[in-house]
């Protein structure tokens, strides 16, 4: 974004803050939206104080990496809440999570990044994937020119590879011909989302080069933050991007024994309200378990608090907002919280797990492979 | 001024009373607190310190510390202010940030009044009174704004006019010497329902300065009831002028407890809550009313109201209930559609002012002509009336707007230069006040208030003798 657009978005915010509640009307239910915002109080986790920050930055004014600045920046999930709020008020088109995203590549421009996520750069340069995992994840390709090819991502073979064995399982049940990619790096969320952009380069390159390598015409993907970065950052490659309860839907003759559970689906930010894709996973969820509404849905979803590269940077705050969200599925009357994201399951689990009231925490597909009949 | 040791120090002491995580003088967080939407006119400055105290106490002992030192201080409530009232006028000053003291003390459904800190918003107290089928008054700005501050500021709203003005009925004070003064029925007891206590009505006295005399931390004020019965009409008319007649009577007889007339292309379409209709088709203004009551008397009402349309000369519209149904909920039930407004091109100027309605054409016919005496097009002056049970005096509040694309800088100076007109035209025409104490707006009025001035001046001296207190730029 130029210097002149970032300052006009900026200059079109009015202050009514109306994007840190979900809508008032006609629930007249005050619910806030902004996690940071709610968890450190300060103007400056909120949007509208953040954007003072960018142009006292940009006008030259602040000059120094100060501790609350490093913080108020980074503390910011880019969940992207407070956009569609304003948006769907004023219909004005202030890109909030774009422009947060842009403030951070300012900042690291100038050498203010947090070690924490210089870490996490140096770790995929040395393993290509964002834990520095030395091992492999073991996933074979059942056909090396099959037509779907499986973006595991690194959450998914490092962190909580439940999802990915699911995923692995549902192909082999439905008897679908897939490919993996031996050499699958990192597809560089991490990097881009907190401003690391030119180290992200070539990790894309390297995974555009695998994938049209593979011929495979589709790809899917179990992480909505690995499929955002293809959809928004990486070149077209001429192949289709699926997030995979999509790929799910279009599945005919799906046979599913319902499962007796009481679940609540929570929106990953990037699938929702970044990608749209809020249908979908509802109606895989809804084929295989009696799905309860939480009070913040879709658009207005709460975040999980895991992302942007809050989690490997503010881990308490991250915890928190997962256990605001966990609350609320407990009082919408849910047993289990479903998700569409490792990244989102990840953090969900450990506070439910810290909270200890018994909240299990699911991916969709999970769910879908425990409930195909074999 | 303050050298970095020094500050340093000073921070430490506010930090031992507010907790270290409550107090800071982190540039970049002193930075999100220097500009609002008012900022043509108040340039962007940032406070030097921002304290976050959690109750009274903590209040009392940050104002007795910067009294001391003389240390200017802000308060500043849930953060949504627009016209300057909350940006530093003097370096090194303590931006008081109350938004954690946002505890709900007390909702008192038989006395009808709830009792609030700083940090509660109108959605908020909404949100416990409707359990009670009551409600506050509100102003016509996002329910995320503050109640205690904006009674306290000035305390007459007008969304629903059936609500008068005085909501108010007393709170709590903190001055800069540590006194705590209570206003009211609550300097007595424990009572605080009551406005006139002791003496003169000082609730009313400390209301509506250009700055502020202390730190109210708790506030009374009335709730109103809910009805059942509900009615909305939408009548259009082509001029200000024609409805004005039609406007007393409903106000004479009290029938409708929500009267706005706007114009068909500003607030129109957030009381619509749309702006996917064609609302350019509609006659240029359109009179919103709202009719509610108990069983019997709402249907009385109605029917007179249904009479005094037929001869009022404007032409009924029929909308869609959705619309008819976001109206109830912005009028009764707190703004939120309304800031659709600050789609329109992004920003928005306006002249909020108190007068009678016989002088509502010739308002009008005046934002016309001095805005396009400056430059402003046609098309970006909006405006609307509401008045204000009870109807003495028509009293009216009255919205001068223009709606414009913030990020022109050039529009800024046009902006600044139908102020500087219209202020004094306005006084000129005869006002009876003005809603809020915008920028350059005290010096021409002061000039005519003639010994009141001086009176009002030594009741400040008398209260903030070391001028800590953020006065606005009244002296």
């Amino acid at each position: 974004m130029e210097r002149e657009e970032i300052l006009s978005a900026i200059y079109h915010c009015a202050k009514c803050k109306l994007c840190s509640i979900a809508s008032f009307h006609p629930s007249e239910e005050w619910l806030p939206l902004c996690p940071s915002g709610e968890f450190y109080g300060y103007q400056a986790f909120y949007a509208p104080g953040k954007l003072e920050i960018f142009r006292e930055i940009l006008e030259g004014e602040l000059s120094e990496p100060s501790e609350g600045l490093l913080k108020a920046v980074y503390s910011c999930t880019l969940c992207g809440a407070c956009y569609e709020k304003c948006k769907q008020i004023t219909s004005v088109e202030i890109r909030l999570p774009e422009l947060f995203e842009e403030l951070r590549e300012e900042m690291v421009k100038k050498g203010w990044a947090l070690n924490v996520h210089k870490d996490i750069a140096k770790k995929i340069k040395e393993t290509r994937n964002a834990y520095g995992e030395k091992y492999k994840y073991e996933a074979e390709s059942t056909d090396r020119n099959a037509d779907v090819l499986y973006y595991i991502g690194c959450t998914a073979r490092y962190r909580v590879p439940e999802i990915a064995d699911a995923m692995l399982q549902i192909f082999d049940k439905f008897g679908i011909k897939y490919q993996v990619m031996d050499d699958e790096w990192c597809c560089g969320s991490v990097l881009l989302r907190t401003g690391q952009v030119e180290e992200a380069k070539e990790l894309m390159e390297h995974n555009v080069e695998e994938i049209k390598r593979s011929g495979a015409k589709t790809v899917v993907f179990t992480c909505p933050g690995c499929l955002m970065t293809f959809e928004k950052n990486y070149p077209d490659m001429g192949v289709e991007l699926v997030h995979s309860t999509q790929f799910l839907t279009r599945l005919k003759g799906m046979k599913v024994k319902k499962l007796d559970m009481e679940v609540a689906y929570h929106d990953p930010c990037h699938l929702g309200r970044d990608l749209g894709i809020y249908e979908e996973p509802r109606a895989v969820l809804k084929e295989v378990a009696n799905v309860k509404e939480m009070k913040r849905e879709r658009e207005q979803a709460w975040c999980c608090g895991s992302g942007g590269g809050v989690k490997s940077a503010f881990d308490e705050f991250a915890l928190w907002s997962a256990v605001e969200r966990i609350k609320e599925a407990k009082e919408a009357g849910a047993e289990a919280l479903v998700s569409a994201c490792p990244f989102c399951k990840r953090n969900l689990r450990e506070a439910a797990e810290k909270e200890g009231k018994g909240m299990k925490v699911y991916d969709v597909v999970e769910l879908v492979n425990r409930s195909l009949e074999e | 001024m303050m050298k970095t040791n020094e500050t340093q120090t000073f921070l430490k002491f506010v930090q031992a009373i507010v907790g270290e995580e409550n107090a800071t003088n982190d540039r970049a967080i002193c930075a999100s607190y220097s500009r609002d939407q008012h900022w043509h006119f108040v340039p962007a400055k940032n406070p030097a310190y921002v304290v976050r105290p959690a109750n009274k106490e903590e209040v009392r002992k940050v104002l007795m510390l910067a009294n001391k030192e003389k240390i200017p201080v802000i308060p500043y409530s849930t953060g949504i202010n627009v016209r300057g009232l909350t940006i530093p006028v003097h370096k090194g000053s303590i931006l008081l940030d109350l938004s954690r003291m946002n505890r709900i003390m007390e909702i008192n459904p038989e006395m009808k009044t709830a009792t609030v800190e700083p940090g509660v918003t109108f959605g908020m107290l909404l949100e416990k009174t409707m359990k009670y089928k009551l409600r506050p008054a509100f102003p016509d700005a996002p329910l995320t704004v503050s109640v205690l501050a904006n009674y306290y500021l000035r305390g007459i709203y007008q969304t629903s006019a059936v609500d008068g003005h005085d909501h108010t009925l007393s709170y709590e004070m903190v001055l800069p010497n540590g006194e705590i003064i209570k206003t009211g029925s609550r300097s007595l007891s424990e009572m605080p329902y009551f406005r006139y206590g002791v003496g003169p009505d000082f609730t009313g006295l400390f209301c509506a300065h250009p700055g502020t005399c202390g730190v109210v931390t708790e506030l009374t004020a009335k709730l109103y009831r809910l009805y059942d019965n509900r009615k909305v009409y939408f009548v259009g008319f082509d001029d200000v002028n024609t409805p004005t007649k039609f406007i007393y009577n409903l106000m004479n007889d009290e029938l409708a407890a929500s009267i706005r007339l706007v114009d068909n292309q500003s607030w129109l379409k957030g009381i619509c809550g749309t702006f996917d209709y064609a609302y350019e088709k509609l006659p240029k203004f359109v009179l919103c009313m709202l009719v509610e009551g108990v069983d019997g008397i709402f249907e009385a009402k109605d029917k007179l109201v249904r009479s005094y349309i037929k001869e009022s000369g404007g032409k009924v519209l029929e909308f869609p209930e959705e619309f008819k149904r976001t109206f109830e909920e912005e009028s009764l039930g707190g703004a939120e559609k309304s800031s659709m407004v600050f789609g329109l091109r992004g920003n928005y100027h306006c002249i909020g002012l108190y007068g009678p309605l016989t002088l509502a054409a010739k308002y009008y016919d005046l934002h016309e002509k001095t805005a396009l005496e400056v430059g402003i097009p046609k098309d970006h002056v909006h405006f609307y009336l509401n008045p204000i049970y009870n109807f003495h005096g028509q009293l009216c509040y009255f919205e001068l707007d223009i709606f414009y694309d913030g990020s022109d800088l050039g529009f800024g100076e046009k902006l600044r230069n139908y102020n500087q007109k219209q202020f004094q035209r306005l006084l000129d025409l005869g006002i009876y006040g003005w809603f809020r104490p915008y920028a350059g707006i005290i010096e021409p009025t002061v000039d005519r208030i003639g010994y009141l001035g001086e009176v009002w001046k030594n009741f400040l001296k008398v209260l903030d003798p070391n001028k800590i207190m953020n006065r606005g730029k009244l002296f």
